[in-house]
């Protein structure tokens, strides 16, 4: 260290050799060359709207006017497919299912041409009578197919948008049928799923009209991009509020086997799909919840967690895998013993979550452990030896907001003894002394500075646990220590009388006239 | 345990017992890491112990504390803070201790333990009473204790940043060194480890130099050390100067003269380690004035803070005199020795210096030195008065120069070819180098090689690529510039005549038994590299013909098996040399669709090779192959695809490869060129490719500087697959959303802005690859939802007023293509964006063509938008 922290300047000699620039230099070129045709890959693209014509190189001058243009040859062209539809729907001659099908076509291709789809251009040319129409029984595969497809279009755009296609959904809900052709039933089923995203209003009508069972019933099978389809538009049609949904497709037949399935052996894809089927079932329906505990559909989640790294999946079973600890106490108390294997296998993936680098699964993996650690003396012992807790103590001093607070939970919670009765929670002392002494005591306090109500509860909460319990009477100096007596003095005139009246108690029963008179 | 025998076992000669004795101090370590500390400290401490241990001791302490690698550190920084008081307190104890120890070797070690520890502790408030427990006494302690605090005072300046340490322990730092270093201080030791704390104290006299007394004194007894009798003080002190000047510079005006005196007497009589320095602070100051001259950029209301106080200019009638006596005292062999660096070779870097800080004035100056040495009997002369030409011809304007280099040019091409000398030849090759460098080429006005000296100039330079290897190896530098000056000359090159023989020449350069030393088989494939990268139609069929030649070459590197690690490391030096070459050709002959077709034919087989030197190696990949690789994709286009299956894991090894970051940055861009060349056929290999990204940047081993071509690579794949990019999007979405909070806000040095700008356009590129991406698909709503926090990264970037050109343009083209993109979706959030109205009107009215390009084209976008 001593040698090499004074190694004497030296700067690189006037003459060198020409190796080390034309080598630097030569890199450089190619990294030049790469940027340069991103920039004009990304010219060419901003300046070709419709369609790749491969017209790139027209200036942006003469561009604007014929944007416009385009824009407005986009509507007319609508217009008139829309009405070549009208004809080709009332010819009866030869080649009239061929011309039909040609005439979907060309609807169907200009409403995928643009970012802009000219929607209102086709609802105005009267476009949704006819496309029900050719979703009538009996029509050939290939128009429904392109049928589904405009409406599907239709139904991505705007929500009075959407809404026009209130006349089609009892044929697009009959075409999801086991009769139908599985391309077919799923340009449907997708079409649905728009309608269904839309809100509330329009995913009633959709479970009035019965869109649910035939939707259920294409998750069955084992795989392919219609059960992908199916389970993405379901999971848009149970979102509630309303937990009926929910419920209901639970109770279908052979449901909750297909989703345990998917969930322990279909690729990541479908899996997420069913995931978030998953999530909003554990979200709103206690119904399905319980079925869900009971038949073992926390190992999948757990396996699915341990093994994938896909963020898109991970998100909805993490979210699914706390719905249902905190959604029945039946899982914590009777499923998550200590000492089973699915418990350590629970930690040891909410671990994973807590190491990851994405903030949204830190922030449920610790919600998932709050709620366990508000479970028995054994939860809380086995979370306390777990590996989660330094993870938790570093997330306490370093993570953001929201996740602080889930994480307070968690080292709250494993410091009180399950609440039995009335009065203040019983500690359990060597928790919080070693917590304590690793350091977590000003983690609360900063949260007791939080505008947060509820964050703000949880530090005072806690501070009151260190004052009453650390032993030799220390509680009251750690806190002095962390600045806790200013934090606490804030809310001397604060507005919220609980948490005014708790910050004083504390001030005046620890930091009375007593206080510091023995030192 | 007996630690003392364990410690001692741990140092055996017999690997067996250092094994055994490694494991058992790792066990103790991890089964109880204060008890083993403790211990550690206490043999450190302990004067009955053999000095090995002690030693051994506390380097194993400070390994504890420290460690190169970011993420350990980070851990063993946290491990010592959550260590229990009172172990630290015992440790901390007897390091302390430790200082007054007798035995030198156990102090030094203790200094470094603690300034580790006050490292971790000082910037956490703990620890506060360290610094004034080790000045409470320091006069009354004997000098080997004395020396030892001011060694530990040094080294804790080093260890922590100045805003943890307050002023008035600052002071109380600086005065102890201070007295330390002072004549009435009698111990040598006790000055040098004072002088030696100095040097890394000066970051934190901020306030010091800005009184004037203090300053004063400062200096005064810096400059008093200068003259010290023992060299190792007297270096050290110059040491100080040296970085006096470059973090002071604006506070030297009064002491300046003194300085050039004490410099000036040390360059000429002081022994070489300390006349270095004395050359080095002239450098330095060199440096400080041209970046201001540069920020200046010729117009003195400039917003730089520093006035330049033209110290340089004022003091060329000495300084250059004395800088071009250093230039006679050459070592015999200097020209083969890669790592040499002396007295002269220091004299001409400053010299040069000299010359860009202060332009013309510097030719009347050395000119006469010049003519007085060129010619005269004795090489040292010769090579000094050619070096002294060579070293002033950046700065001074053409005008000045061209005029001495007309009379000089054929002086030189002479004397490259007769002199004697092989030192002297070598620097006139150098000399004719930096003259094509400087004064050769489109935009110099008067041309200095004209049709009738091109040829001489050319033969004598091929012909001097047969002389000895470092002589060669500056004919082919000198070659190299000269075709450079020619690269936009036109469809017809005054160097078409001699391309063959060029070519031949330097590929029989290659092939010399001696191609080795003195780097000259690199040189000569880099000219050769820029001979054709400069050339022009005419001799398109002759570079063809080099593509078989090249390939053969590199075909015979894959003949040797079981080779040596030296041989591996010689064939693999090779094989970057010939995949650079075949780079540089595959771009030059895919430049053209005539010649491009041409050399389709030789793809498939140079592709092969490529993959077989990627086989030599079996855990990393070749960097030259990679970048070469890069070439081969953009002139195969989409027929790349055929390569993909066998060429993916070669992908995917050089993109795990982060320790290597250059392998990884190179790897990456290559991903952007083979996602331009395959289009949507890259769709097989995305997820990997994806998979493997994310990972990098989610990883804190990363070197910085890959992550904005990581991100700017989310938007070449995003608009090579498009609306497929779905799969990725929350992914890819969040990753940038961090980076991008992260990088709204600037604070720090330069070089940090510097970077964060460039992060920035990483961010913007990939957010315009996605939009454009997903443009006129069917599922463009997908993006919606991330458009208020991108719409608040452009407002956030745009008010904190820092942002570089680039950046600008990047930003400004990116809100285009959120309106492009997302039309009528995104109109009431553009509308309410400060991006939309403040920064959109400043990049309309931009000087910069391309800002104002993006600008016009932003701001159509969001017309169409608005209006839908």
């Amino acid at each position: 260290m001593a040698d090499d922290s004074l190694a004497s300047h030296r700067r690189d000699p006037i003459k060198s050799s020409v190796g080390n620039v034309a080598a630097q230099r030569r890199r450089q070129n190619a990294a030049t060359v790469g940027k340069e045709r991103r920039e004009s890959l990304v010219r060419a693209k901003r300046l070709c709207r419709v369609g790749a014509t491969g017209e790139g190189d027209v200036l942006v001058e003469e561009n604007h006017m014929m944007t416009d243009e385009e824009g407005f040859l986009l509507e007319d062209q609508t217009s008139s497919a829309v009405k070549e539809l009208k004809s080709a729907v009332v010819y009866q001659g030869k080649g009239a299912m061929q011309k039909r099908v040609n005439a979907l076509r060309e609807l169907r291709r200009l409403l995928s041409k643009s970012e802009f789809p000219p929607v209102e251009a086709a609802l105005k040319a009267g476009a949704i009578p006819l496309l029900v129409q050719c979703l009538s029984f009996g029509s050939p595969d290939e128009q429904l197919l392109e049928a589904a497809w405009c409406l599907t279009n239709i139904a991505a755009g705007k929500p009075e948008e959407t809404k026009a296609l209130l006349p089609a959904l009892p044929l697009l809900i009959a075409h999801l049928g086991e009769k139908s052709s599985l391309p077919v039933a799923e340009q449907c089923a997708w079409a649905l799923g728009n309608v269904a995203g839309e809100g509330e209003e329009l995913r009633k009508v959709l479970l009035s009209q019965g869109a649910l069972p035939p939707l259920a019933r294409m998750v069955l099978p084992n795989k392919g991009s219609t059960v992908r389809t199916a389970a993405w538009a379901l999971s848009n049609l149970i979102k509630g509020p309303d937990p009926k949904a929910a419920t209901e497709l639970i109770k279908v037949d052979g449901v909750l086997d297909a989703i345990l399935r998917h969930l322990r052996k279909s690729d990541e894809e479908l899996a997420t799909e069913v995931a978030w089927v998953v999530v909003y079932l554990s979200a709103l329906s206690n119904f399905a919840t319980g079925v869900l505990v009971k038949s073992d559909a926390l190992q999948p989640l757990v396996e699915r967690l341990a093994t994938s790294n896909s963020l898109q999946l991970l998100i909805p079973v993490l979210r699914s895998l706390g719905n249902l600890v905190a959604g029945d106490s039946h899982t914590t108390s009777t499923v998550l013993i200590p000492g089973h294997e699915i418990t350590d296998g629970v930690i040891k993936v909410l671990v994973k979550c807590l190491k990851s680098d994405h903030r949204v699964l830190k922030k449920e993996a610790s919600w998932v452990l709050s709620n366990i650690a508000a479970g028995s003396i054994e939860h809380k012992q086995l979370i306390y030896s777990s590996e989660a807790v330094p993870l938790l103590l570093r997330l306490l001093s370093t993570a953001p907001f929201d996740i602080r607070k889930e994480v307070a939970y968690v080292l709250g919670n494993l410091c009180v003894a399950p609440a039995t009765g009335e009065g203040k929670p019983d500690l359990i002392k060597e928790n919080l002394v070693s917590l304590v002494q690793r350091g977590c005591l000003s983690g609360f306090i900063d949260l007791v500075r939080s505008a947060d109500i509820e964050a703000a509860r949880l530090g005072l909460q806690f501070t009151e646990l260190v004052l009453r319990g650390m032993p030799n009477g220390d509680g009251p100096k750690l806190v002095e220590q962390e600045d806790g007596i200013d934090a606490m003095e804030r809310y001397q005139f604060h507005e919220n009388e609980d948490l005014r009246n708790m910050a004083n108690g504390l001030v005046d029963k620890y930091f009375g006239e007593d206080y510091g008179v023995n030192e | 345990m007996e630690v003392t025998q364990v410690l001692l076992n741990a140092q055996s000669i017999d690997g067996a017992v250092r094994k055994n004795a490694e494991e058992s101090l790792k066990q103790f370590q991890e089964q109880n890491l204060p008890g083993f500390l403790l211990v550690l400290s206490g043999e450190l401490v302990n004067e009955e112990k053999p000095v090995e241990t002690r030693k051994l001791a506390g380097l194993i302490l400070k390994n504890a504390l420290d460690a190169k690698d970011q993420q350990r550190k980070v851990e063993l920084v946290q491990r010592w803070l959550l260590l229990d008081g009172n172990a630290k307190s015992q440790i901390k104890a007897g390091l302390l201790k430790t200082l007054t120890s007798p035995v030198s070797d156990a102090r030094s070690t203790a200094s470094q333990v603690i300034a580790k520890v006050a490292g971790i502790e000082l910037p956490h408030k703990q620890w506060p009473e360290l610094i004034g427990s080790l000045l409470s006494n320091v006069h009354q302690l004997p000098a080997h204790a004395k020396q030892a605090t001011l060694e530990t005072l040094g080294y804790l300046c080093e260890e922590v940043s100045p805003d943890v340490i307050d002023q008035d322990q600052v002071n109380k730092i600086l005065t102890a060194v201070v007295q330390g270093m002072s004549s009435s201080e009698v111990n040598i030791d006790v000055r040098l480890a004072a002088t030696r704390a100095l040097y890394n104290a000066l970051g934190f006299a901020q306030a010091n130099f800005s009184n004037d007394m203090e300053r004063d004194y400062l200096m005064r007894v810096v400059c008093e050390a200068t003259q010290s009798p023992d060299v190792r003080i007297r270096q050290a002190a110059f040491e100080c100067l040296v970085s006096i000047s470059s973090t002071y510079y604006e506070k030297l005006a009064p002491y300046i003269q003194d300085i050039f005196n004490i410099t000036a007497k040390a360059v000429r009589e002081d022994e070489e380690p300390v006349a270095l320095q004395a050359v080095e602070f002239w450098s330095s100051i060199c440096d400080e004035e041209i970046d201001i001259l540069e920020e200046y950029g010729g117009d003195f209301t400039g917003d730089s803070n520093i006035p330049c106080f033209y110290f340089i200019k004022q003091a060329i009638l000495a300084l250059v005199p004395m800088l071009l006596e250093t230039l006679l005292k050459q070592e015999e062999d200097q020209d083969q020795d890669e790592g040499a660096w002396n007295i002269a070779m220091a004299g001409g870097t400053c010299l040069g210096l000299v010359a860009r800080t202060v332009g013309d004035d510097i030719v009347p100056l050395v000119v006469p030195f010049i003519e007085e040495n060129i010619s005269k009997p004795d090489w040292r002369q010769r090579e000094a008065a050619t070096y002294a030409f060579g070293s002033i011809l950046e700065g001074p304007s053409p005008e000045k120069l061209i005029p001495l280099v007309n009379v000089a040019l054929t002086f030189m091409l002479t004397a490259l070819t007769k002199d004697p000398n092989s030192h002297v030849k070598d620097t006139t090759a150098w000399t004719l180098g930096r003259i094509f460098e400087f004064l050769h080429g489109s935009a110099v006005d008067t041309p200095i090689i004209t049709q009738a000296n091109c040829q001489q100039i050319i033969t004598v330079l091929l012909q001097s690529m047969k002389d000895t290897p470092n002589v060669a190896e500056k004919a082919c530098g000198a070659l190299y510039f000269l075709a450079q000056g020619y690269e936009e000359v036109g469809p017809s090159s005054p160097l078409t005549p001699f391309f063959q023989e060029i070519v031949q020449s330097l590929l029989t350069v290659t092939h010399r038994e001696d191609a080795r030393e003195s780097r000259l088989r690199t040189a000569a494939y880099e000219t050769l590299n820029e001979v054709v990268r400069c050339s022009t139609e005419e001799t398109a069929p002759l570079v063809l013909q080099l593509v078989p030649v090249i390939t053969m070459e590199l075909h015979n590197t894959l003949e040797g098996q079981n080779l040596s690690s030296d041989e591996k490391e010689k064939q693999s030096e090779l094989q970057g040399l010939l995949c650079g070459c075949l780079q540089v050709i595959i771009q030059k002959l895919g430049s053209s669709e005539s010649t491009k077709y041409a050399f389709m034919q030789y793809a498939d087989q140079i592709m092969g090779l490529f993959l077989k030197v990627f086989a030599c190696r079996s855990a990393t990949v070749h960097e030259e192959a990679m970048l070469a690789i890069g070439a081969l994709a953009y002139a195969t286009g989409p027929d790349f695809a055929k390569y993909m299956p066998e060429f993916y894991k070669y992908l995917e090894m050089g993109l795990q490869n982060f320790e290597e970051y250059q392998v990884c940055a190179v790897t990456v861009g290559v991903v952007g060129d083979i996602c331009r060349a395959l289009e949507e056929k890259i769709v097989p290999y995305c997820d990997g490719i994806m998979t493997q990204l994310l990972k990098n940047l989610s990883s804190n081993q990363l070197h910085r500087s890959v992550k904005p071509p990581m991100f700017s690579c989310f938007g070449d794949i995003a608009l090579a697959v498009g609306e497929y990019f779905e799969k990725y999007l929350m992914w890819a979405m969040s990753a940038l959303q961090s980076a991008a909070e992260l990088s709204t806000h600037t604070a720090g040095d330069d070089e940090l802005i510097e970077y964060i700008n460039t992060l920035r356009n990483g961010i913007l590129e990939a957010y315009s690859g996605i939009f454009q991406g997903f443009k006129n698909s069917p599922k463009t709503q997908l993006l919606i939802p991330y458009a208020p926090h991108i719409l608040q990264f452009l407002d956030g970037i745009y008010m904190e007023k820092d942002m570089d050109d680039v950046v600008m343009k990047t930003a400004i083209g990116v809100l285009g293509d959120l309106a492009d993109t997302l039309g009528s979706h995104a109109a009431s959030l553009i509308q309410q964006s400060v991006s939309s109205k403040d920064f959109l009107n400043e990049c309309l009215s931009s000087e910069d063509l391309m800002i104002k390009e993006s600008a016009e084209w932003a701001k159509l976008a969001i017309t169409r938008a608005i209006s839908v």
